[in-house]
């Protein structure tokens, strides 16, 4: 019974997985497949899966646009400049939950845990009056400049979880050959921690990329403007006909890079490193 | 300021760096300080040094970042401050409280939205997210490929651009989402009553809750008059305010992803023997599943219960995306912290917008808590 019984469970499986692999990917073809097509395509009343003359129009046009282009540019340069040192110093903080013994370690990690109840959005009114008092409205620095304390508890936990997972023995031998902390952790313990390390740097990355709010409430000027925040105002309500391949083509440009990072991190992200931190 | 705002960046930057180390030291001698003074060894006042430095960017950023902001918005919650205004606040005590709770329709409106999208979204993407994870939980080849492509929509999450992908589909008339809903129900009939029926059903839902909001229920009585969907109607998706949540709990389950990954751990997890006792005992698979999987899973449903619950008390990008500046619309679909960024920033009304983050703020403790107290009811711990 069993035998005859396995390939059929076995293609009905594979059957529902394709159909789920469609529906889930559906959005991605479509945004590209409308960005190849003519504005009377993508307003067509009947089925156009593919556009029969592909057009690079919106393509063109696109590359001719230099707000986009700036908005692209803003946003790789917030991106970078954030990601580093949110990166190193989360990975600092992480090294003194997991690597440091000190008086008051439990509670302060406690409270950073109990931090991550509080929705973030319960903080943008007064944090707008404290970076407006600092005449920080107008500037990337609201968006940049937090992050390098730390922003992120949920991240430190990933990272400490990893940290805590090397033998103690390590930096104990380093300690007798006359290193401190400094050097025990850029040289022992960071390159222990490459893969949470990398999975860590690519959540903080895709937060960063796709971060809508707090852009839009700081940056104010179009000059400013990074990609989510410029991308939106192509939609706009008031217009009768929307310019849905243009949309479309900036929406193609701004998710390739986030599909290449997924790429290139997938095997860290789903082969359990934030699962195996969530066991701890 | 310098004129280049990338240069001002970085330059902001070396100085933040800078504050940061200095602010470091400056926590980790006092702490080294105080540990002597209670007469500490040597080796234990270098641990407490080395300590506080360390995890000190994210002290100092605490204070400066959370606490102080929490203490200034829940002193401004009771006052009239604005931003703009040269005057100072003043004084108003419970007023800017018992005008949003009493009098604000459309900061109740946002309250009962995004509790609809909790209440019905939540369970809907947690389901999607198991279905997944024991699909994926079999032995077959290319797992990984599919595991792949599931993930991906939490990476692309809320991006605007997705967003907007999504907003192209979800258009009623030419939007691919209906059209396929069209061509399917004329090729079979039988599937159109089902759509039908779901329409119908839908909209009653939508109706009572709007009537909750807005106090009267005509829509809602309408919708019940209007009876069985004719033949042709399709989802208004981003049209009629009796949808406009709906859409959005569209994009939740398409990023159940996130939980299925949390799910799939679980379902590694649950000992092989089990089952095969279970086997053993005559269970059927379905048995096996509620009697020895579900139970084992709950820690794991817990998980992803107040992760997304977190996540979706707190939903926005979605709905300014969607729904920003098409005023009929907006009512229905505001969610609170959406409504959070409207009521401060478009008139700068700081105090109003502090009592409001202070509302959310508790709310949301409230319902974390509230899972946390009843969680030894059902989720089971002592086989692991």
């Amino acid at each position: 019974m069993r035998e005859i019984f396995d390939p059929i469970k076995r293609i009905l499986l594979y059957i529902l997985l394709t159909a789920a692999t469609i529906l889930m990917s559906f959005p991605l073809f479509w945004m590209i497949s409308s960005s190849l097509k003519t504005l009377e395509e993508t307003n067509s009343a009947g089925i156009i899966w593919l556009p029969k003359a592909p057009t690079l129009d919106a393509y063109i046009g696109v590359f001719q646009n230099s707000d986009f282009l700036r908005s692209y540019f803003n946003t790789v340069f917030y991106t970078s400049l954030a990601l580093a040192g949110t990166l190193l110093s989360i990975a600092i903080v992480a090294y003194a939950f997991s690597r440091i013994k000190w008086p008051g370690r439990n509670l302060v990690f406690f409270i950073m845990l109990a931090t991550m109840m509080i929705p973030p959005q319960a903080l943008i009114v007064p944090q707008y009056v404290f970076f407006n008092k600092l005449n920080w409205i107008g500037t990337f620095n609201p968006i940049i400049i937090p992050g390098y304390f730390a922003g992120g508890a949920a991240m430190v936990f990933l990272l400490r979880q990893a940290m805590s997972q090397i033998p103690k023995e390590l930096d104990e031998s380093a300690f007798v050959d006359g290193a401190n902390h400094f050097q025990i952790f850029w040289e022992v313990v960071l390159p222990l921690v490459k893969a949470p390390l990398a999975t860590v740097a690519t959540f903080l990355f895709v937060g960063m990329w796709n971060n809508l709010l707090s852009p839009l409430m700081y940056l104010q000027t179009v000059d400013l403007y990074t990609l989510p925040v410029y991308v939106s105002t192509l939609y706009n309500i008031n217009l009768t006909v929307q310019q849905w391949p243009t949309i479309m083509t900036a929406a193609v440009l701004t998710t390739v890079p986030l599909i290449i990072v997924f790429f290139f991190a997938q095997r860290f992200i789903l082969d359990g490193v934030v699962v195996s931190g969530l066991k701890g | 300021m310098v004129e280049n705002p990338y240069l001002d960046a970085i330059l902001t930057a070396i100085a933040a760096i800078i504050f940061i180390i200095i602010s470091c030291f400056a926590v980790g001698w006092l702490a080294r300080y105080i540990a002597k003074l209670t007469g500490a060894s040597r080796k234990e006042q270098e641990n407490t040094f080395a300590g506080y430095l360390f995890a000190s960017p994210w002290i100092v950023g605490f204070l400066i970042f959370v606490i102080v902001p929490l203490g200034f918005s829940l002193y401004w919650s009771f006052t009239d401050y604005r931003v703009i205004s040269s005057e100072p606040a003043n004084w108003v005590g419970l007023e800017n409280y018992a005008q949003l709770i009493i009098n604000d329709d459309g900061f109740r409106a946002s309250i009962i939205n995004t509790l609809f999208l909790t209440a019905i979204g939540l369970p809907l993407q947690m389901g999607v997210a198991l279905l997944l994870a024991v699909l994926l939980n079999q032995k077959l080849q290319g797992v990984r490929v599919f595991r792949m492509a599931f993930y991906l929509p939490v990476i692309l999450g809320f991006n605007t651009a997705v967003l907007l992908s999504w907003r192209l589909m979800l258009n009623t008339g030419t939007g691919i989402i209906n059209q396929i809903i069209r061509s399917v129900t004329q090729a079979v009939p039988p599937i159109g009553y089902v759509v039908r029926g779901g329409i119908f059903f839908q909209e009653l839902t939508s109706a009572f809750f709007l009537g909750l909001s807005s106090g009267s229920f005509n829509l809602m009585t309408r919708v019940w008059e209007a009876g069985f969907p004719a033949a042709n109607r399709v989802p208004l998706w981003v049209e009629s305010p009796m949808w406009t949540k709906m859409s959005v709990i569209l994009l939740m389950i398409w990023g159940a992803g996130a939980m299925m990954l949390i799910f799939l751990a679980g379902l590694k997890n649950i000992p092989k023997e089990l089952h095969e006792a279970a086997e053993v005992d005559g269970a059927s698979s379905w048995k096996r599943f509620w009697k020895v999987t579900f139970p084992l899973l709950t820690p794991y449903i817990f998980y992803n219960l107040i992760v997304g619950l977190i996540a979706a008390l707190q939903i926005f990008e979605p709905i300014y995306v969607l729904y920003r500046d098409n005023q009929p619309l907006v009512p229905s679909a505001q969610s609170m912290v959406y409504y959070l960024w409207q009521a401060s920033f478009s008139h700068f009304e700081i105090g109003y917008g502090s009592a409001i983050s202070w509302i959310i703020l508790i709310i949301i403790l409230i319902i974390t808590s509230i899972q946390f107290r009843v969680q030894d009811r059902w989720v089971t711990y002592e086989l692991y």
